[in-house]
C-alpha cells in the first residue's frame, strides 16, 4: 500500500507520543499522493497502545468526551514540525477545569456539540471522527466550522459554526493563556509565538533589547507574584461581586 | 419602608470618571458630600497581569449590577431588539476609569460649534438630514481652564501643540490653544510607533504623541508607568493609571467631607410636590435606604443616567425626572469606533509591551481640519496607532485570508506573524439624530423588575461616509509604513452598547431641546445636576473622558459658587 | 412527467425532468436559453459540453459532494472547447443564496487548456499540490473566503441549483491566488471565448434534531 504510515507495535514502542502523532499523518505539508491513504487516527493510536488524550482524569467531561475534544484540539493546533500544539499545552485540561467554574454554562453545549459532531461524522463520512482518514477529518471539521454540518444526522444546538467557534476560542485560551488556569503547559504556547513573558515592569532598556532581539523570555505566571490576589479557576460565575 | 439616613449637602450618584472628579471641588469647598457607588473598592493587588481574566472574561465588566441590566439594542423602530452579553459600564470606586485606556483628549474648538461652523464654511444644507445637532452653549475657550485644572489634578501626560497661540510641531498643530504645557511629558514611543510617525510625515501629515491620564514620571507620589502590557481592560498595579480612585477621590476623602458608600445600588431619585429633589433611594446588602440631600449630582454613566431619570416618575415629572419636555434619552449617539483597519507587516513590531494610550496620532483628517467642499460628509476622524498585544489575542489574529483559521498552516502563520499585525480603531465624528434615542425596554427587566435601557440607534449616511473615508486614510498610512496586507472591517450599522456613549441628557441653552443648562444643572429641576458624556452634544474624533471630567469639574464649581441659590 | 430531452442549435445540457418543481425550473431555464439563442452570437458562447460521472443537470447531485457526505469536489469533464482556448476557469455558484447573490461554492482558474476536466476530490489543505493533469491550477476564494470547494448546504426543504460554469479563455492570464468571483470575472473580461454549464440540484430533507 503506497504511503502506508502504520507502524508495527515493535516500531512504535519507545516512540514519544508526539512522534506517533506525526507519523499518523497529522502533519499536513504532504503531497496529494497521501490523500486518503493515511490511516485513521484511532487505529494508529490503538496500535501504539496509547490513547489520544491526557493521562489525568477529567473533572467535568467524561473520558470519551475529553478524548474526542483532545483529538479535535490536536487538529486545531497540531503538534508538528513547527513545534508543540494544543495537546502538549494541555488545552483540554484548561477547558475541563473552566467548565467547572466560569464556563459552567457551556458544559451542556460541549456535551451536545461533541455528541452531534460524532453523529455528523458517522452520517456523512461513515465513522466516528477518530476512525476517519485524515482528509475526511479535516473536511468534517471545515463543515462544522462553516455551519454546513446539519440535517437529520447531526443537529447541533444552534449552528455548528457556533460550536466550532466556541471550541476554537477555548482551545486558543488553553494553549496561549496563563498556565495558572491549567493550559499553556510549560509555556509551550508562549514559546510558539515568541511572547517574551509576563513582567511587572518593562523599562526603556528592556524595550530596546526586545527590538534588538536580545530580550530573553521571562517565564512566569501572573500569579507567580505574591502581591496579587489570586483569580479562582473553578469558582462558579454567579454570586461573585467581582468575578474571578 | 426604607431606612432614613442623616441628611447631607450633596449626593453624587456614581463615583466613576465624572462623579469621582466632581467630588473634589465639592468636598474642598466644605460641603458635605455622600458618594454612592454601586460597586466595590479595588486596589493594586486586584490587578494581576492576567489576560484571561481581564480580556477574555471581561472581568472589569462582570460586576453583578451592570451585568444584570445589559441594555437591549436595535438599529431602528422597525427591527426587534436583542440583548447582548456585556454592559460597558464598570461599577466600582473609580468606575471605568479603573481599567480604561486612559487616553485623555481635549475636544477641538470645532466640536463646540459644529452647526455655525458648517453654516459658515459650507452652507446650512451640508448639515446631515435628520440630525438634531446644536452648537454647544459655549466654546472651547470657556472650558479650557477646566481642562487645564483636571489635567493637573489627575495627571495627564502629553505634548502640547499650541500654547497660547504658539504652535509646537512636536504636538498637534490643530488643537485649541492651551494656557500651559502638559503636566508631564508624553509616554515613550516604540520603534514601530516611530516608524509610523515617520511614514505620516512622509505623507505630509502631522503626527504627534497622544495624551494620556498615565504617569510618565513620579507624580503626586505615584509611580510612573511600567508599560507591562496589561493596561487594556486591566487595572494598574502601580497606580500610574490616573483613575479617580487613586487621585481625586482619596483627596476628597482626605478633606473629611466626602463619605464614600460602596455597594449602594441607587434605584430612584425622589422629589417633593414642588418638584425639588429630596434625596435618593438605594439598596445595599438587601436593605433599602433613603439618603436625604439638598442637591443630587447624577454621574452614573450615560445609560444609567437616562435610566434613573426615566424611572424616577412623580406627579411633578410624570414621564421621568427632568423629562417634561421629553428630551431625556434623545440626541443619543455612540462613537463610531468600528470600521477598523488591520495591517500585516513583514517584520516584528515588538508590541508585546506597552499600552493602548502609548502611540502616535494624526489629526489632519479630523473634524473640519480639511476641506469638505467636494465631499459628501462633514466631520472626520482621528488616526491612532498604538502598542498593545497579549498572547491569546495575538494567537487569534486576523489571517488576512492567507491561511485557514486552524491547522498546521495556520499554526506556522501565527508562529511567524503573531507580532506582525496592527489594528486601528478610528474615532470619528458622530452626530445626534432624531431617530436615535434611548428609552426603557418595554419587556426586558433586571432581577428587581426594573426595565433595562433600550438603545434604538444606527449609523447614518454621514457617519458611514466618514468611516469609509477614514479607512482609506488608515490604509494609506499603513502601506506607507510597509504593510503588505490590509483588511478592512465592515462599515457597521447598529450602534449597540458602547464605552463611548453620548447624549441622552444633553446640555444646551434651549430648555425645549436639552435636559441641562450650560452648567450641567437641569432646566426643570433646580437642585439636580448631571455629569458624564450624557451631557455632550457632539463627540469629536476622540475619547470623551477628559471632556466629561472637565465639564464635571465646572458643574461642581458652579454648584459651589451658586450654593445659596441652588440648595434652597 | 415524461423524460424531456432538449437540444438546440448549440446544445447547452441534457436535462431530465422527474419532478414538477424540476419542470418549472426546466421551463425557466428553457426560456432563458431560448431567449439567448435569439441573440445570435451570444448563444454560440454556450458551446462547451460540461458533464460529470456523479452529477447531471436538473438532477440531484451525489451527497458525496456536499457536507451531508464527504464534501469532495466533484469530477467534471468538458468537451467542444473553442479553437484557441489557452486556459480554463470554473466557478460554482448558487444564485439563490448570498447577500447579494450568488453564493460562491468553488472557484478554480489557471487550468491548463490541455486538461480534459477536473478529477474528484481536489485539495482542501494548504500545501497539497494539484494533480499533474491540472498542474498550475489555483483555487480562489469561495464565499467563505477559503481556497477550496465547499458543497451545497441549502436550508431544509428547499432545492437549490448549483451552476458549475466552465470558461474558455483566449490567453493564459497568469492570475495570482485568492481571487474572488468578482475578481476573476473582471480579469477574464474580453478573454472569454466559450462557456458551458452543468446545473445539478441539491436539497436537504428531514428535521434537525
Amino acid at each position: 500500500m503506497a504511503g502506508d504510515r502504520t507502524k508495527s507495535k515493535e516500531q512504535t514502542a519507545g516512540m514519544t507520543r508526539r512522534e506517533l502523532l506525526r507519523s499518523a499523518g497529522v502533519s499536513v505539508a504532504v503531497g496529494a499522493s497521501t490523500l486518503g491513504v493515511v490511516t485513521s487516527y484511532a487505529k494508529t493510536a490503538q496500535q501504539s497502545g496509547n490513547s489520544a488524550g491526557s493521562e489525568e482524569a477529567y473533572e467535568q467531561l467524561t473520558t470519551e468526551e475529553g478524548q474526542l475534544l483532545e483529538v479535535i484540539a490536536d487538529h486545531l493546533i497540531p503538534s508538528d514540525d513547527s513545534g508543540p500544539g494544543a495537546l502538549d499545552a494541555k488545552a483540554v485540561r484548561y477547558i475541563d477545569r473552566a467548565l467547572g467554574g466560569v464556563l459552567s454554562d457551556s458544559l451542556e453545549a460541549y456535551r451536545a456539540g461533541l455528541a452531534a459532531f460524532q453523529r455528523y461524522c458517522r452520517s456523512s463520512r461513515g465513522g466516528d471522527f477518530m476512525e476517519l482518514p485524515h482528509n475526511d477529518r479535516i473536511s468534517a471539521l471545515i463543515d462544522v466550522e462553516t455551519g454546513a454540518a446539519t440535517g437529520a444526522g447531526a443537529g447541533f444546538v444552534g449552528s455548528s459554526a457556533a460550536f466550532f467557534s466556541m471550541v476554537r476560542g477555548h482551545v486558543l485560551q488553553g494553549t496561549f493563556g496563563d498556565p495558572y488556569y491549567g493550559g499553556n503547559e510549560n509555556f509551550v504556547g508562549w514559546d510558539l509565538i515568541g511572547y517574551p513573558g509576563v513582567r511587572t515592569a518593562v523599562t526603556e532598556n528592556d524595550q530596546r533589547r526586545l527590538e534588538a532581539g536580545e530580550l530573553r523570555p521571562y517565564r512566569r505566571s501572573a500569579y507567580g507574584w505574591e502581591e496579587f490576589e489570586k483569580a479562582t479557576v473553578s469558582a462558579a460565575k454567579k454570586g461573585l461581586s467581582h468575578a474571578d | 419602608m426604607p431606612t432614613r439616613l442623616p441628611g447631607t449637602d450633596v449626593v453624587i450618584v456614581g463615583l466613576g470618571a465624572a462623579g469621582g472628579v466632581a467630588a473634589l471641588p465639592l468636598a474642598e469647598s466644605g460641603l458635605s458630600v455622600v458618594g454612592l457607588e454601586a460597586g466595590s473598592r479595588l486596589t493594586r493587588k486586584d490587578f494581576a497581569p492576567d489576560e484571561i481574566r481581564n480580556n477574555v472574561r471581561a472581568w472589569p465588566f462582570t460586576v453583578q449590577k451592570a451585568q444584570r441590566e445589559i441594555p437591549t439594542v436595535r438599529p431602528n423602530r422597525l427591527t426587534p431588539s436583542t440583548q447582548g452579553t456585556i454592559h460597558p459600564m464598570m461599577n466600582g470606586v473609580g468606575g471605568t476609569s479603573l481599567h480604561y485606556w486612559a487616553q485623555s483628549w481635549r475636544l477641538n474648538p470645532w466640536d463646540f460649534k459644529v452647526v455655525s461652523e458648517i453654516r459658515r464654511r459650507y452652507g446650512v444644507s451640508k448639515i446631515p438630514e435628520g440630525s438634531t445637532v446644536e452648537d454647544w452653549p459655549f466654546g472651547y475657550e470657556e472650558l479650557e481652564p477646566y481642562y487645564d485644572r483636571v489635567e493637573r489634578e489627575i495627571g495627564v501626560s502629553g505634548q502640547a501643540g499650541n500654547v497660547n497661540g504658539t504652535i509646537d510641531r512636536r504636538g498637534n498643530p490643530f488643537e485649541g490653544a492651551r494656557s500651559d504645557a502638559y503636566p508631564m511629558e508624553p509616554l515613550r514611543w516604540t520603534g514601530f510607533i516611530e516608524q509610523m510617525a515617520d511614514a505620516a510625515q512622509n505623507l505630509g501629515w502631522d503626527p504627534f504623541p497622544g495624551p494620556a491620564a498615565v504617569n510618565t514620571r513620579t507624580y503626586q507620589n505615584r509611580s510612573s508607568c511600567m508599560y507591562h502590557g496589561f493596561c487594556n481592560r486591566g487595572g494598574c498595579h502601580v497606580d500610574a493609571k490616573n483613575s479617580t480612585a487613586v487621585t481625586t477621590i482619596p483627596r476628597a476623602e482626605a478633606t473629611g467631607n466626602l463619605q464614600v458608600v460602596s455597594h449602594a445600588h441607587v434605584t430612584t431619585i425622589d422629589v417633593d410636590r414642588n418638584g425639588r429633589v429630596t434625596g435618593v433611594t438605594y439598596l445595599q446588602g438587601g436593605e433599602e435606604f433613603f439618603q436625604p440631600t439638598k442637591f443630587v449630582l447624577l454621574a452614573s454613566y450615560t445609560y444609567e443616567n437616562v435610566r434613573l431619570l426615566l424611572r424616577s416618575t412623580s406627579r411633578s415629572y410624570p414621564i421621568g425626572l427632568s423629562n417634561n419636555h421629553a428630551q431625556v434619552g434623545r440626541h443619543y449617539f455612540s462613537h463610531h469606533q468600528g470600521a477598523s483597519v488591520s495591517a500585516l507587516f513583514p517584520f516584528d513590531l515588538n508590541s508585546w509591551y506597552g499600552l493602548p494610550a502609548q502611540g502616535v496620532a494624526v489629526d489632519n483628517w479630523a473634524d473640519d481640519n480639511f476641506d469638505h467642499a467636494d465631499l459628501d460628509f462633514v466631520g472626520g476622524g482621528n488616526l491612532w496607532v498604538y502598542s498593545d498585544r497579549r498572547p491569546i489575542g495575538a494567537a487569534g489574529m486576523n489571517t488576512f485570508g492567507l491561511v485557514p483559521n486552524w491547522g498546521s498552516a495556520w499554526k506556522a502563520f501565527v508562529a511567524e506573524n503573531a507580532d506582525r499585525s496592527n489594528t486601528s480603531y478610528i474615532q470619528k465624528t458622530t452626530l445626534p439624530y432624531e431617530s436615535n434615542y434611548l428609552d426603557l425596554d418595554p419587556v426586558v427587566k433586571d432581577p428587581f423588575g426594573h426595565p433595562v435601557i433600550r438603545i434604538t440607534a444606527e449609523y447614518k449616511e454621514n457617519e458611514l461616509a466618514v468611516a469609509e473615508f477614514m479607512q482609506e486614510k488608515m490604509e494609506q498610512w499603513y502601506r506607507e509604513a510597509g504593510a503588505t496586507e490590509i483588511v478592512r472591517g465592515g462599515l457597521g450599522r447598529t450602534m449597540g452598547v458602547s464605552t463611548h456613549a453620548y447624549g441622552g441628557t444633553r446640555m444646551g441653552d434651549n430648555a425645549e431641546t436639552n435636559v441641562v443648562n450650560r452648567f450641567g444643572v437641569s432646566h426643570e429641576v433646580p437642585n439636580l445636576g448631571i455629569a458624564g458624556a450624557s451631557v455632550m452634544g457632539t463627540s469629536g474624533a476622540r475619547n470623551p473622558t477628559l471632556t466629561a471630567q472637565a465639564l464635571s469639574w465646572r458643574t461642581a464649581q458652579h454648584i459651589v459658587d451658586q450654593w445659596s441659590t441652588l440648595a434652597d | 412527467m415524461p423524460l424531456v430531452k432538449l437540444s438546440f442549435d448549440k446544445s447547452v445540457s441534457v436535462m431530465r425532468c422527474k419532478h414538477p418543481l424540476q419542470f418549472s425550473i426546466l421551463t425557466a431555464l428553457l426560456a432563458t436559453v431560448l431567449m439567448s439563442s435569439h441573440l445570435g452570437a451570444q448563444s454560440a458562447l454556450y458551446s462547451i459540453v460540461v458533464e460529470s460521472p456523479t452529477m447531471a443537470s436538473g438532477e440531484t447531485m451525489s451527497r458525496e459532494h456536499t457536507p451531508d457526505g464527504r464534501n469532495l469536489s466533484p469530477p467534471l469533464t468538458w468537451a467542444n472547447l473553442p479553437e484557441g482556448t489557452r486556459e480554463i476557469a470554473v466557478i460554482c455558484a448558487d444564485f439563490g443564496a448570498g447577500n447579494p447573490p450568488p453564493w460562491v461554492h468553488w472557484i478554480i482558474y489557471g487550468i491548463p487548456a490541455t486538461a480534459p476536466g477536473l478529477p474528484e476530490g481536489l485539495p482542501i489543505q494548504p500545501g497539497q499540490v494539484m494533480p499533474d493533469d491540472i498542474a498550475g491550477a489555483i483555487q480562489g476564494h469561495n464565499g467563505w473566503r477559503r481556497p477550496y470547494y465547499r458543497g451545497p448546504a441549502p436550508p431544509l426543504g428547499t432545492p437549490h441549483l448549483y451552476h458549475f460554469t466552465v470558461y474558455a479563455l483566449d490567453e493564459e492570464l497568469g492570475l495570482g491566488p485568492r481571487l474572488t468571483r468578482e475578481d476573476l470575472l473582471e480579469a477574464m473580461e474580453g478573454h472569454i471565448i466559450g462557456r458551458g454549464e452543468l446545473v445539478p440540484v441539491y436539497e436537504r430533507f428531514g428535521s434537525p434534531e
